[in-house]
């Protein structure tokens, strides 16, 4: 267990932290887990500034929490002193927007057709560049209608589940979102979407403490009467999972009335892998998959990993007949949600990826399978191959479709997900 | 096919192991190594990595001794050998040989085993070593381990000498460079390796063999380094430094990407919080994970957590059995499916050292592989 008082005292300096960082192997001058966090963290606490603009490169991706032997909370420290950091004014106003990806969604989805024709304009993009300070060399992922909506009850009998969507799947790609509906319908599970906002990972990697405590309450409120009627969260986006499952206690500490409420939320969230194979324990798994000629890589996403859940999406893919998965193995992608865009950081971030796309680049696959949309983004931005959801491959298969047609319900036009774009090609034959 | 066609379900145990090792240090990876190369299916749950990528990775002679009055210590090393050979980061030496060292502060270590990389760093008579450090690096004195070698080796009457070098790189890596930065630009960066490989070179002129700071690679493989020292025209050995030492480290990850290359599901970063054991049979392991618990069923369990860890089986444990099985404190074997290995605090036993641990995990490996079977519901 962690024992957050504990932790600091429990930090030997052993450095295997510094062993695992993917800033530090890319990016050499970075300080590193372990002085940013543990060592600078006995000075915070004495009141002494240390103040740095080194916290801002911390991926958030907490493989140093992973293989510290003593289990001290070193990514947690790291995010503390990000957010008691001072940043200039139009690093801080760019953070503020990314801070809120919630609220980007809502406004760019009241006119989508427009945002994206905006969005995706070379002299928009080199503007954003000079004024915001964001990498030119990004391309924005595209925004849709934010129209998904809970089914209808089919069946009395079914057990029903809550789904936290994110803003990724709310704002941005809503066919994703109804693809693990359906999915979970097929499962024998009912599912009601949650009406929630954005889960908090993007504020907390911005360092932006106010809009994080913001949405963590606004997101316990809205699930605290589901979890007490014993429904499980289901999430589909590995960081929003890692932020149920872990960050809403600690931003709400001292907020006792939330605080229970987060530690419910904590313990019924479940990774729609996660549950898929929890269903497969209980006899309840639809195996009723049609033969699927597919290589793939599989890329497991750092938040994945933090949720210490094994590798639920990679045993499922090979469940299909005829798939097989790879998997990389060759850690953190380097996009880290908003970091990748942010034009300070983008040579880090592609410095990082340049081992898992030489590891993609070997293995030569079909497509890219990863559960997390910005891992999606920087696979696609670093390799000439697609990434997509395995949700997608999953519920095609029990069609017998190649996901390489796309799907059919995708509402976005010029949709840049990975089934989509190759639509032509699947014309071709 | 449709939503309303008759839906194929089926029955399975996600998570559901032959054997679950808890714990990766060298006995937990002997025991995952012992159990998946019976064809078994495995699970490693470990938190951090064990102590022994701390150290230089070697084999003391001394340990050797002290586990010399088990039968079965010869076999255990040379399936561990055979295991970091698979790996991509071989040993030499073996359990009858002993030979002196030299470690980071010029002092010299009896050792049976030691990574390749190491294993040629003896004094030897008539050779000329020089001792290369880095300019910028940390936690490593070239004119000092020189100094002190010439002395010790003079005292061991060996007519070897030792020089003093110092090589600059052109790169601003910041201050100060350790060997993590050097081995991790060594992985990524062959430019770099050039480089290295250019400066030592010229450094080396005159000299039969050269000693570097362990730094060449975390992740880099036998045959990477086997090109690295062509290049470099002279014999080359490497000096472990302060923990974390890279040539440990270096044997932990490739053993690690070997075991998850031959099918041990690896759960990594959470500790175990529960051993399960109901009348006298462990039924697996409950891991911490955030949220909730995850829950691995195991036919057989082996616990490897080491002596710094706090034991998942709390108080119960007094010791453990011929069997290697658990002991409660009234002498009751507390689960015959679950096996102690490593140096678990074991009712004063202490610390053993790594050959004791190295067979300890192959032997606990191979009782829960041959085990399995008598258990299955």
């Amino acid at each position: 267990m962690r024992l957050d008082d504990l932790a600091i005292d429990n930090c030997l300096k052993c450095s295997l932290c510094n062993t695992v960082c993917p800033v530090l192997a890319a990016y050499p001058p970075y300080p590193g887990p372990k002085r940013l966090g543990p060592e600078l963290e006995r000075l915070r606490r004495e009141g002494i500034s240390t103040d740095t603009d080194w916290v801002e490169y911390c991926l958030g991706c907490h493989r140093c929490d992973l293989v510290c032997p003593n289990q001290v909370n070193v990514s947690e420290m790291i995010a503390r002193a990000k957010a008691a950091h001072r940043k200039p004014l139009v690093r801080g106003l760019r953070d503020w927007w990314f801070a809120r990806p919630g609220l980007l969604g809502k406004l760019t989805t009241i006119l989508p057709a427009l945002s994206n024709f905006a969005l995706s304009m070379k002299p928009a993009r080199s503007l954003m560049s000079k004024l915001m300070q964001i990498a030119p060399q990004r391309k924005f992922p595209k925004y849709a209608r934010p129209d998904l909506r809970s089914p209808a009850m089919t069946g009395n009998a079914r057990q029903r589940v809550v789904f936290f969507p994110g803003c990724f799947i709310r704002y941005n790609r809503p066919g994703l979102g109804r693809t693990v509906i359906d999915l979970l319908e097929r499962n024998g599970l009912s599912v009601e979407v949650a009406s929630t906002e954005c889960c908090g990972v993007p504020a907390l990697a911005n360092g932006d403490a106010a809009a994080a405590r913001s949405v963590a309450r606004a997101n316990v409120k809205a699930l605290a009467r589901q979890v007490d009627s014993g429904l499980r969260i289901v999430t589909a986006c590995s960081s929003c999972g890692h932020m149920l499952k872990t960050g809403f206690g600690g931003i709400l500490e001292g907020d006792k009335k939330f605080a229970c409420a987060a530690q419910k939320i904590a313990s019924n969230t479940f990774d729609l892998a996660e549950l898929l194979m929890a269903q497969a324990d209980a006899g309840k798994l639809n195996t009723n998959f049609q033969h699927t000629a597919l290589r793939l890589a599989y890329h497991a996403p750092c938040h994945q990993k933090s949720q210490g859940i094994g590798r639920p999406w990679y045993h499922l893919l090979r469940m299909i007949p005829g798939v097989t998965v790879e998997d990389m193995d060759t850690g953190c992608c380097g996009m880290s949600g908003t970091y990748g865009f942010k034009q300070e950081k983008y040579p880090v971030s592609m410095e990082i990826g340049k081992e898992l796309f030489a590891s993609i680049d070997a293995a030569q696959p079909q497509m890219v399978a990863t559960e997390c949309a910005t891992c999606q983004m920087q696979i696609e931005h670093g390799t000439s191959f697609k990434a997509i959801h395995p949700a997608e491959i999953l519920l095609q298969a029990y069609d017998g479709l190649a996901p390489t047609k796309g799907r059919k319900d995708c509402s976005i036009d010029e949709c840049e997900c990975g089934p989509c774009r190759q639509k032509p090609e699947g014309a071709d034959h | 096919m449709g939503r309303s066609a008759r839906i194929r379900v089926s029955k399975m145990e996600s998570e559901r192991y032959d054997v679950i090792v808890v714990g990766a240090g060298v006995s937990g990876l002997a025991a995952a190594g012992a159990a998946a190369h019976r064809n078994l299916k495995v699970a490693l749950v470990a938190t951090g990595p064990g102590s022994f990528v701390t150290g230089p990775g070697w084999l003391k002679a001394q340990d050797i001794l002290r586990a010399s009055a088990a039968p079965e210590l010869g076999e255990a090393i040379a399936f561990f050998c055979e295991m970091a050979r698979r790996a991509g980061c071989p040993y030499a030496g073996d359990i009858s040989t002993a030979k002196y060292l030299p470690t980071l502060l010029g002092d010299f270590q009896s050792v049976a085993l030691a990574p390749l990389l190491l294993w040629n760093a003896e004094p030897r008579d008539g050779v000329s070593t020089a001792v290369i450090g880095i300019r910028g690096l940390s936690g490593f004195d070239e004119c000092f381990m020189a100094e002190r070698l010439s002395e010790r080796a003079r005292a061991m009457s060996s007519s070897g000498t030792y020089a003093a070098r110092q090589i600059s790189l052109s790169r601003d890596m910041g201050a100060p460079v350790t060997t993590l930065h050097l081995a991790q630009l060594f992985d990524r960066d062959p430019g770099f390796r050039k480089e290295l490989v250019y400066a030592l070179r010229a450094a080396a002129s005159g000299f039969q063999r050269i000693f570097v700071p362990g730094m060449l690679g975390l992740a880099s493989s036998a045959e990477q380094i086997a090109e690295f020292k062509r290049e470099l025209l002279c014999e080359v050995c490497e000096i472990p430094t302060l923990p974390p030492s890279i040539p440990g480290l270096r044997v932990f990850h490739r053993m690690v990407s070997y075991l998850h290359q031959i099918g041990v599901e690896l759960f990594r970063g959470f500790p175990v919080e529960e051993v399960e054991i109901h009348e006298g049979l462990c039924t697996g392991v409950r891991v911490a994970a955030p949220g909730h618990a995850m829950n691995l069923r195991g036919l057989c369990v082996v616990l490897a957590t080491g002596r710094h860890s706090a034991s998942p089986l709390n108080g119960a444990y007094a010791g453990r059995d011929q069997q290697m099985r658990p002991l409660a404190s009234t002498g009751a074997v507390m689960a015959r499916n679950l096996f102690i290995a490593g140096s678990l605090p074991d009712s004063g036993a202490g610390n053993n050292g790594d050959a004791m641990r190295i067979l300890t995990g192959y032997r606990a490996g191979n009782l829960a592989a041959s085990t399995r079977g008598n258990h299955a519901a």
